[in-house]
């Protein structure tokens, strides 16, 4: 009796402490300040996106401080570069993709106030860099308030956003070359951009609706192909690559309408010349949103508006976040009939989880299928938001 | 005796709570902005460009930065109460501060942001305050009333850093500059950095900021009130060291009132060591209950202490919020084992006596007064040499420590040959009051005969009053030379200043257009700016202090010079500075060292040609030319103007047409004699709590004497009661009691008199130096001496009545069976 009730005693013990180590050295979240997304900063006074407008570039690469939210994504898929020199470790054709994002969000509408640290305008940034062969995914993020130099975008004379020492700055007039570099302990990257195609004007005539009701949209242009080359560094590793990068430049006031709940979203970049944006709002009751769709980019950068009706985007498998819990479809069938295209989505690798101030999955694909009944290929990046909680009001 | 015990461990734990308290709020409050910090870049207190923080954070990359700008309010409401007023960047301060780490989480960041003026405020000030978030904290800043709306009230996590947000106001860094009218200035920039990342930035920085580690910066002002609180701390031994007079006069006088039993108790096989063991055990118990009682007095007195303690260090040194008094386990620890030890030690020379007495002598009454009375030479002589080692040791070594160890020992030696002195004066008057009859003949033998306690009564009386001389003299020197000092200082007519925290004169920058306006105001003959400001130097941060004053400065004012005031002032208009009296003593400076402050134009060094008196500010000041300060400085800002009336003009009128014409700004306006006026205001402030302690030790010794008195009445009960059956009238009985304490009471303040004219010397040329740098004028009031000695009498002879009154009640024949 005696001897049952020590050992339930040290077990209990043993137990407690374990977890209690646990608990003691369980990885430190990031400097994270969530409010500072939920917070609760009215729209009020923001312009929202109602009707499409004119764009001027490089001015609208640059920041719209009317709206309140605003974005500048870069991601792309790389290799090593086997025309140049070998990298330390020898490989040839080592898979490797990216993400640099810039976010800003205003406090207030307008312009910031010229003097001292004041300001109304937090920027934050995510930088990751996917090892394929290795399958990992490192990841970093950052906060600055937009002021005394420290973080600010423009677009003129010339495009620039930066924050910190993570910058994206224009090497020509129209923005449409840009060098991108950022770096965190052990992860680097300096990159060369430039684009093959013209700017693409996403949604109806780059006014991107993000509901049903209007105003709940995005302005949304991009560079959907942009030839790349440069340095990665992993834990003082620096490798050449190539490869091609993929920009988004979105600004809203309030996007999701009030039943959504995230969004998943592919930028796509086939092998027969052409890309594939697509994205689909997920309402809170398991519903799609109607105004899913996406744009069709020829390789002459002609673009083909898609509708709801007009893409099925159907979940394979899915992967589970071990430190999240969030349970991510993590490859996809994309079918566009009415293009012929039948795709298989595939993460490259499966964790490719942001845990950040908002957690999300964002990460690079890979994709095989056929166009026409013809073998097509293509690599991509693949973002999923509202697998943990509801994105409402975060953008 | 246990009240006696329970004083002395009360007015140590009192002080010692107080000086805790303040040292724990300042640690906690520094804690609380500086955070795991390890290094910071600091400028002059002008500020340092925020670009520096720029280059730091994104072109160096050390992303362990963090911008503060930081600066005190005066919250008016609030009785004048100072509110700290911190601006960070929530997006660098994860890695720095906890304590802080909630105002990111729990509040809307964006109002923060951009909330002009927006503060999050310590749970302390919204309470004292009844601030919610929505009502406005108006505070008195830079020279200006600034309405800071409370968006939050900051939540701690725990009681450490709940006393840390005490009269904290926390905001945006942005607002702060505007607030604290920095414009795109930073106060400092907070770093975590390894040593060689230290080393490698200190050599990029610009000119005129530096890199220094954030303990030196925290050591350095916490130093600055070293001296302060050890002071403080000496004088509660004092009080201490009376009570030990009382413990041992008490222990000793039980001793001999039981010497029969201790004798029976000897014969009966209690050995010696037993014997020292009994009477060291009564005192144990004797010093605990006292000690017990002296911890909850102590904390009763420190709740007044710490208010004063506090109110000095903002007056004199740095703002700090006090509101914890919460007594620490290790005060109430080190209070008792002082009372505990002192009583011992006072308890040692009865328990000797009671263990070494042979049996038989021991039940012998007149035994223990006939060892005394062959102790009093030796013991003389012991307090002569211990005397002469302190008088050595404060010759010879200049820590300040050891010199108020010295000075123990020269008060303890003077109190030692008392009782020698006491024979010998008592000998002395013998013959003129024989003339007084039978009573002027008894009087002075039985305080002699009695000696081993009488004399133990006279000491302790006699270092009390002593103590009071010393002090009050000091006080007295010190105050006489500040008004000399102010008169020769104070020579403008009108003085503007920049309202600041506590009694210190402001290093705000007054603002713009103040010195045209009062300049062109008629009946303004002439004006003269100062600016002070800290800055860096190879003597660490020190104050700076910039006029354009072309007064001829008064000779008097020169401790040591290079010439005279003429030769001197054209020095340093030529880029020579002159240091203050402190100054030169804290960094060991004298007239034609060179000093090297960090310009805005690099490090440049400056000689020093005069040395001058001043009693702003302990930690010293050099004084430089404007026309200088602006060839090595960026900073043109002003901290402070005089004004020189136009032969004729009424001040009073003439400071109203100035107050008149800075209407709207929060600038006070004062002529030279209220400015005089708040300055002693302040130097009574200052020590009101040193008077505070010289009181309780003469409370001390008037309980010491009370008892010693009444011991030595109810002993001597039989002996009075047949001088009372041989027609001793009660008239005659009052008049030889009052004679013989009266005797008591003008030995002690005749005592009294020279060890307090050498306490005070040693305090004014040796302790003053030492702890504050500054000399003073001694300055003798025969006053002071006429009154301790009064005081000695009339607390002798007020402390014979009650025994007297005792005595009385008790019918002689009960008396004189007692035996």
């Amino acid at each position: 009796m005696k001897t049952w009730r020590n050992l339930f005693l040290g077990l209990l013990i043993l137990t407690s402490s374990v977890a209690g180590f646990w608990w003691w050295t369980r990885p430190a979240e990031q400097a994270a300040l969530p409010p500072l997304l939920a917070a609760g900063t009215s729209a009020e006074g923001f312009a929202r996106a109602l009707a499409p407008r004119e764009f001027v570039f490089p001015l609208d690469h640059g920041p719209h401080l009317d709206f309140q939210t605003e974005w500048w994504y870069y991601t792309g898929n790389l290799e090593t570069d086997d025309r140049g020199d070998r990298d330390d470790r020898g490989d040839r054709g080592a898979r490797y993709g990216y993400q640099l994002t810039i976010f800003r969000r205003g406090l207030t509408p307008g312009a910031t106030p010229a003097d001292g640290l004041r300001t109304n305008q937090i920027y934050f940034a995510h930088f990751a860099i996917t090892d394929v062969a290795r399958g990992t995914h490192r990841a970093a993020e950052r906060f600055s308030r937009g002021a005394g130099g420290l973080a600010g975008a423009q677009g003129e004379p010339t495009f620039a956003v930066w924050l910190e020492d993570w910058r994206i700055e224009a090497l020509n007039a129209d923005g449409s070359a840009v060098r991108l570099r950022a770096q965190e302990a052990g992860l680097s990257l300096d990159l060369e951009l430039r684009s093959a195609k013209p700017v693409v004007l996403q949604g109806e005539r780059g006014l991107s609706p993000k509901s049903s009701a209007p105003g709940n949209a995005s302005y949304y242009v991009s560079y959907t192909r942009l030839a790349t080359t440069g340095t990665l560094t992993l834990d003082d590793q620096t490798v050449a690559v190539r490869g091609e990068s993929w920009f988004d430049h979105e600004w809203s006031t309030s996007a999701l309408g009030p039943q959504g709940q995230g969004w998943d979203w592919f930028s796509l970049q086939l092998s027969d010349g052409r890309e594939l944006m697509l994205f689909q709002i997920r309402n809170a009751d398991g519903s799609l949103d109607q105004v899913s769709g996406g744009t069709l980019i020829a390789a002459d950068g002609t673009t083909t508006r898609l509708l709801a009706d007009d893409v099925v985007l159907e979940p394979l498998e899915t992967w589970t976040s071990p430190r999240s819990g969030a349970t991510y479809p993590i490859a996809w069938r994309v079918l566009i009939a009415g293009h012929g295209l039948d795709l298989t989505v595939r993460a490259q690798v499966p964790a490719q989880e942001m845990p950040f101030a908002f957690t999300y999955w964002e990460g690079t694909v890979a994709v095989t299928g056929t166009a026409n009944d013809q073998t097509v290929m293509g690599f991509g990046y693949l973002e999923m938001t509202g697998y943990l909680g509801s994105m409402q009001g975060v953008f | 005796m246990v009240l006696g015990v329970a004083l002395g461990v009360a007015v140590v734990i009192a002080i010692d709570l107080a000086n805790a308290s303040a040292s724990r709020a300042f640690a906690l409050s520094t804690e609380a902005v500086t955070g795991r910090t390890t290094h910071q870049i600091v400028g002059s207190s002008a500020g340092i460009p925020q670009e520096v923080f720029r280059q730091v954070r994104v072109e160096w990359r050390l992303r362990a930065s963090a911008p503060v700008v930081e600066g005190v309010g005066i919250a008016p409401a609030l009785d004048g109460q100072p509110v700290r007023l911190l601006g960070i960047d929530p997006s660098s301060e994860a890695a720095f501060r906890d304590s802080l780490g909630d105002a990111g989480t729990r509040n809307d960041l964006g109002v923060f942001y951009t909330t002009p003026g927006g503060v999050l405020i310590g749970p302390g000030l919204a309470e004292q305050g009844d601030l919610q978030p929505g009502d406005v904290l108006t505070v008195t800043v830079a020279a200006r009333e600034v309405g800071l709306p409370v968006i939050g009230v900051l939540q701690p996590g725990d009681g450490a850093s709940a006393a840390a947000l005490d009269g904290l106001a926390l905001m945006d860094v942005g607002q702060a500059q505007q607030v604290l009218a920095l414009g795109d200035r930073l106060t400092r920039i907070d770093l975590i950095l390894t040593d060689a990342e230290a080393l490698d930035l200190a050599e990029r920085l610009p000119a005129g900021v530096s890199l220094v580690p954030a303990s030196a910066q925290r050591d350095s002002t916490q130093e600055l009130t070293a001296a302060f609180q050890l002071n403080l701390t000496a004088l509660s031994l004092l009080a201490l060291v009376v009570g030990m007079f009382l413990i041992y006069n008490t222990i000793m006088f039980s001793v001999v009132q039981r010497r029969q039993v201790l004798g029976i108790l000897r014969q009966l096989g209690v050995t010696e060591p037993q014997m020292a063991g009994l009477i060291l055990f009564e005192a144990l118990l004797v010093a605990l209950g006292g000690g017990l009682l002296g911890v909850g007095l102590g904390w009763l007195l420190g709740q007044g202490a710490v208010r004063l303690v506090t109110q000095t260090i903002n007056d004199l040194y740095f703002v700090v919020t006090v509101r914890d008094t919460s007594l620490e386990p290790l005060t109430a620890l080190k209070g008792l084992g002082a009372g505990v030890l002192a009583s011992l030690l006072a308890a040692a020379a009865p328990a000797w006596e009671a263990a070494t007495v042979p049996p038989i002598t021991m039940s012998r009454r007149s035994a223990f007064e006939a060892r005394a009375a062959r102790l009093i030479g030796p013991l003389a002589l012991v307090g002569l040499a211990l005397a002469g080692i302190g008088a050595v040791v404060l010759l010879a070594f200049k820590a300040l420590l050891l010199s108020l160890g010295a000075m123990f020992m020269i008060v303890i030696g003077l109190a030692l040959m008392v009782p020698a002195l006491t024979r010998l004066l008592l000998r002395a008057l013998a013959r003129s009051l024989a003339a007084l009859g039978i009573i002027g003949r008894l009087a002075p033998r039985t305080v002699t005969n009695a000696i081993s306690r009488t004399s133990i009564a006279i000491a302790a009386l006699m270092v009390a009053v002593s103590v009071t001389i010393g002090v009050a003299v000091m006080i007295a020197s010190f105050r006489s030379t500040l008004i000399n000092w102010l008169e020769l200082t104070l020579v403008a007519d009108l003085y503007i200043t920049t309202p600041a925290a506590g009694g210190a004169s402001g290093s705000a920058a007054l603002p713009e257009g103040v010195v045209a306006a009062v300049r062109d105001l008629p009946g303004v003959d002439a004006i003269a700016t100062i600016r002070t400001l800290q800055v860096e130097s190879d003597k660490g941060r020190i104050n700076l202090m910039i006029t354009d004053s072309q007064e001829r400065r008064s000779i008097a004012l020169y401790r040591t010079a290079s010439g005279d005031p003429d030769t001197i002032w054209a020095a340093v208009q030529g880029g020579a500075v002159m240091v203050t009296e402190p100054f030169a003593n804290r960094y060991a400076v004298a007239v034609g060292d060179l000093i090297t402050l960090e310009t805005d134009r690099g490090p440049q060094g400056f000689p020093v040609t005069a040395v001058y008196y001043d009693y702003g500010t302990e930690s010293g000041r050099v004084l430089m030319s404007r026309n200088v300060y602006e060839r090595f400085f960026d900073d043109r800002a002003i901290s402070g103007l005089a004004a020189y009336a136009a032969p004729g003009t009424a001040l009073d009128t003439l400071a109203n047409d100035v107050r008149r014409a800075l209407a709207g700004t929060a600038l006070q306006v004062s002529i030279n004699r209220e400015l005089r006026d708040s300055a002693l205001t302040v130097f009574d402030r200052t020590f009101a709590i040193t008077d505070a302690l010289r009181l309780l030790a003469v409370v001390v010794a008037f309980i010491g004497v009370l008892s010693a008195l009444m011991a030595l009445q109810l002993e001597r009960a039989r002996e009075l009661a047949t001088l009372r059956a041989l027609g001793l009238t009660d008239g005659q009985l009052w008049r030889l009691s009052l004679l013989e304490t009266g005797l008591m009471g003008l030995s002690a303040g005749l005592f009294a008199l020279p060890t307090g004219a050498i306490l005070a010397v040693v305090l004014v040329y040796v302790i003053n130096l030492r702890s504050f740098g500054w000399t003073l004028e001694l300055h003798w009031d025969v006053w002071t001496f006429i009154q301790a000695l009064a005081v000695s009498v009339i607390a002798a002879v007020l402390a014979a009545v009650e025994p007297m009154r005792r005595l009385q009640r008790h019918p002689i024949a009960t008396a004189l069976r007692q035996e």
